[in-house]
């Protein structure tokens, strides 16, 4: 089961991070559907050409952020519950959320103004 | 399946006439790679031998595969090949020779994988082995030793004199001996950038003493550079744990051993950035200050 | 185990076979030269025997221990499945063995040459058969130094030392009267003073032979 996941030297953050993030993508743009076995720590380490614990760590991580479930025995799946990729979209809207209720304070809006662009923005998209 | 340890050393001591081993508790257990790494003339090499059963403990004890070294060697030594990079074939011989050599004397020999390893090491069976540069010496002993699919990997050295390429194509030999978790590796190596990569346990050693060892992911965990930058006639408070600080004006940069986000609080506003270190750095700012702390 | 170090025999064994080869024809040619007839062709046809066979002896030495060690191909035999007894075994068996072979041919060929030849008295026989039962003696002792030498130069100083030791042997042994009295004798004579020569020769081999046994057995280090 060729993982397709890349380890990069030059990257300066720690590789167990590298892998969860890269994990966490696929499951994000679905290309790793719910329920999807992961590649045994084993063979990922040799795949990737690190260390077993490295991704160990990596599992555990995504395990306790339940983006991973570990059936003892028998491996590692994408979770089913929650879809991830509704988590990190969720994250992603309260990060621009936060970020438009900046620029609307920058620009001096009123919470009218900030409301009524939200719902332009909102039906313009309904419109694609 | 096998539950005790591929290597032990139990306060294992060797002394000789300008150098002496003290001290040395050491363990690989199976499924995992101990990455070796220490100043040269550190003891490395003589820890490699003591595992081996080449040289006897002067005290303490050694055991490989639970056999008693170096007494039941003979036996322990046909499950666990060994490499050097001080080592060298028979020179009036060929490569095939030696494979056909090996391939007699080892039942674990697999000729499939042997042939594989020849065209990706790029090696030529009718070669003599007299005319063969440093590191497709080593190639042929690696080539050797993984075909034989030992329980154990013991290498002093590896990738020194390995190109680029070779290195890649070793490390992801030495990878896929790992797939199956009743086998294990010990490596020494000054290339701090594959040990960091692929060890899951890490050995530091320095003037025949045991710096640290432990977990890869802990020393990377445990280790920060703090950079502080402190007010006029600010002075920092005593922290334990800081094994390191220099001082350059009104900048202040901290090395700790043991991070958590309690130190970071306690330095407060002062602190600018923290940073991850390089098991290079770690090893380094490591064998300072554990000189420091023997009082050489 | 005992396949791997008959293999290691063989190894060394096949190493050597062109010097072994090479002492062989060189002593057999010493062995015509001798028998020239004259006693000037004798005397150089017996030298060069004797050299071939003593210098042999050292390069074996040499090249099977000394140089192995050197070339670092002894970490490899070591990373092989045996203990330090085992090698030691090993190497005086088959060293031993890489002697013996023309060292017998070359002793059946001086035997032959002093039966066979006409101007050759065979009263000599005794005295030759000795001095190739002291050359393996030699052989054994020169091997023995160098399984535990552990410097070229100790190594060097033995291979000396049992150089002048073939001499000493023949200026010693020679003018005994028992022997040197019936060198031109037609028949050769087996008296006391010639089994006792031979049986201290045995006796001081298997005593050599068997010493590194003992000493491998008490030490704990390779190298």
């Amino acid at each position: 089961m060729y993982s397709g996941l890349n380890i990069s030297q030059t990257d300066a953050r720690p590789m167990y991070l590298q892998i969860m993030e890269q994990i966490r993508q696929r499951i994000a743009a679905g290309d790793w559907a719910a329920g999807r076995e992961l590649p045994s720590i084993r063979v990922l380490a040799a795949e990737l050409r690190v260390s077993v614990i490295t991704i160990k760590r990596a599992y555990l991580d995504l395990e306790s952020e339940g983006v991973i479930v570990t059936r003892h025995g028998k491996g590692s799946f994408v979770a089913e519950v929650n879809g991830l990729a509704g988590e990190l979209q969720e994250e992603k809207l309260a990060e621009h959320l936060t970020a438009a209720a900046e620029l609307a304070r920058t620009l001096g809006l009123t919470p009218e103004d900030l409301a009524k662009r939200l719902e332009r923005a909102r039906r313009s998209v309904e419109k694609k | 399946m096998t539950p005790q340890n591929h290597i032990e050393l139990r306060s294992v001591r060797k002394a000789f006439r300008y150098f002496t081993l003290d001290d040395l508790t050491l363990d690989l257990p199976p499924g995992q790679i101990m990455g070796f790494v220490g100043p040269n003339g550190a003891g490395k090499s003589t820890t490699i031998r003591l595992a081996m059963g080449l040289i006897a403990p002067d005290a303490g004890e050694v055991r490989l595969l639970g056999h008693a070294m170096p007494e039941h060697q003979a036996i322990a030594k046909r499950d666990v090949a060994f490499v050097s990079d001080d080592m060298k074939l028979f020179p009036h011989a060929t490569v095939g020779w030696h494979m056909n050599f090996i391939a007699s004397i080892y039942p674990g020999w697999d000729a499939t994988y042997a042939a594989t390893l020849v065209k990706r090491f790029n090696l030529k069976p009718e070669q003599p082995v007299k005319g063969l540069s440093h590191g497709e010496h080593v190639k042929a002993l690696l080539l050797l030793s993984l075909a034989r699919r030992p329980r154990v990997l013991i290498l002093d050295e590896p990738t020194s004199g390995l190109d680029p390429v070779a290195r890649h194509e070793l490390l992801s030999e030495f990878m896929d001996v790992l797939r199956d978790d009743s086998r294990s590796i010990l490596f020494s190596s000054h290339n701090t950038v594959d040990v960091e990569r692929i060890s899951d346990r890490i050995t530091f050693i320095d003037r025949g003493r045991l710096v640290d060892s432990r977990d890869k992911e802990d020393f990377l965990e445990r280790w920060r550079r703090i950079q502080l930058q402190l007010e006029p006639g600010a002075v920092l408070p005593e922290l334990p744990n800081i094994v390191g600080r220099v001082a350059d004006g009104s900048f202040v940069t901290l090395t700790t051993n043991r991070f958590s986000t309690a130190l970071i609080e306690q330095l407060g506003s002062a602190v600018r950035e923290v940073h991850r270190m390089s098991l290079e750095e770690i090893f380094v700012a490591s064998v300072f200050h554990h000189r420091e702390v023997a009082g050489s | 185990m005992n396949s791997l170090t008959y293999k290691l025999i063989a190894k060394d064994f096949q190493q050597h076979r062109l010097l072994i080869a090479g002492t062989i024809a060189i002593g057999l040619v010493s062995l015509l030269v001798a028998g020239g007839g004259t006693t000037l062709l004798f005397n150089l046809g017996m030298l060069c025997w004797l050299t071939a066979i003593a210098a042999y002896g050292c390069v074996v030495a040499m090249l099977g221990i000394a140089t192995e060690r050197k070339e670092r191909s002894l970490l490899f035999v070591l990373s092989l499945p045996l203990g330090y007894g085992d090698y030691v075994r090993l190497k005086l068996v088959g060293l031993m063995l890489c002697f013996f072979v023309p060292w017998a041919v070359l002793t059946a060929g001086a035997v032959v040459l002093v039966l066979a030849a006409q101007g050759m008295p065979d009263g000599i026989l005794p005295f030759t058969i000795l001095l190739c039962g002291f050359l393996l003696t030699n052989f054994s002792m020169v091997l023995s130094c160098a399984l535990f030498a552990r410097s070229e130069g100790v190594m060097t100083l033995s291979i000396i030392v049992h150089n002048i030791a073939i001499s000493i042997f023949i200026f010693l042994i020679g003018p005994i009267p028992a022997f040197r009295d019936h060198l031109q004798d037609p028949a050769p004579t087996w008296g006391s003073e010639f089994w006792t020569v031979l049986a201290v020769e045995g006796a001081v081999f298997v005593v050599i032979c068997s010493l590194p046994y003992f000493v491998a057995a008490r030490r704990r280090d390779f190298i």
